[in-house]
């Protein structure tokens, strides 16, 4: 029965492989052949059964929206992500601060010139602070 | 066969229902919705494999591989303890439902 599995390929090509996908593939062939066999049984030929299977199967649609949105994360461990990016983000602002803050002291104190480096690296826990706020 | 859409939204209940009373596969839950309803309402394949990631998403259901047929072990399903209670309270719900629906589509 290579028509149905070509055909289910066929379905899912545009969905992002994922163990789900391959595992619901998998389950929808071996479903879909069953359903040939059964109608093979009550006395379809096996290409009318199998067109009869392909054209029930219907939308394609409800199973992306399902599998699309299961390929990003969960919302709580996507919340975890960024919480823990922002974490590091804090803190390696921090060490690079301290870095141009102690090589100013140290080389050229009388030129305070390290608010200028630090400036552009707050950029980044800024950055990641907003994205905190917008998965919260 | 009756319009679909009023159905969709109670899909997630009825296979539920239909795990509930014992673990099925994808095409024996499929075979007997059309037996129960008479072949009034069928349900596609597509909308069924989303019914069931959804489900299994909401841990509302697990699955498990079963007895080899047709080349390959089959995916049964089984419900949780969460489905259960899930499925109970949905119970109420449509009763509630049913009755306030029923005020306005009665008696005319």
């Amino acid at each position: 029965m290579r028509t149905i599995k070509d055909h289910v390929k066929e379905l899912f090509k545009d969905i992002p492989t994922s163990e789900h996908k391959e595992l619901m593939m998998k389950d929808v062939i071996q479903n879909m052949e069953e359903k040939v066999s059964d109608l093979m049984f009550a006395g379809k030929f096996e290409e009318d059964a199998i067109n009869k299977t392909i054209v029930e199967f219907g939308d394609i649609e409800d199973i992306k929206r399902e599998l699309g949105t299961n390929t990003n994360n969960s919302p709580r461990r996507d919340r975890k992500n960024v919480s823990l990016q922002l974490g590091f983000s804090l803190w390696g602002s921090g060490l690079i601060t301290a870095l141009f803050v102690f090589i100013n002291l140290y080389y050229s104190p009388d030129v305070i010139w390290f608010v200028y480096p630090v400036f552009a690296v707050l950029w980044w826990p800024l950055a990641m602070f907003y994205r905190w706020l917008g998965v919260k | 066969m009756v319009r679909s859409d009023i159905i969709r939204g109670h899909l997630d209940a009825i296979i539920l229902r239909l795990i509930y009373e014992k673990d099925q596969y994808g095409y024996e839950i499929s075979k007997e919705i059309s037996l129960r309803t008479n072949d009034r309402f069928q349900i596609k394949e597509a909308t069924l494999y989303a019914v069931f990631q959804r489900l299994e998403r909401r841990e509302l259901i697990e699955s498990y591989f079963g007895d080899i047929s047709h080349g390959g072990k089959r995916r049964y399903y089984k419900i949780t303890k969460l489905g259960k209670a899930y499925f109970k309270e949905t119970v109420e719900e449509w009763q509630e439902i049913k009755e306030i629906i029923n005020i306005f589509m009665e008696g005319i």
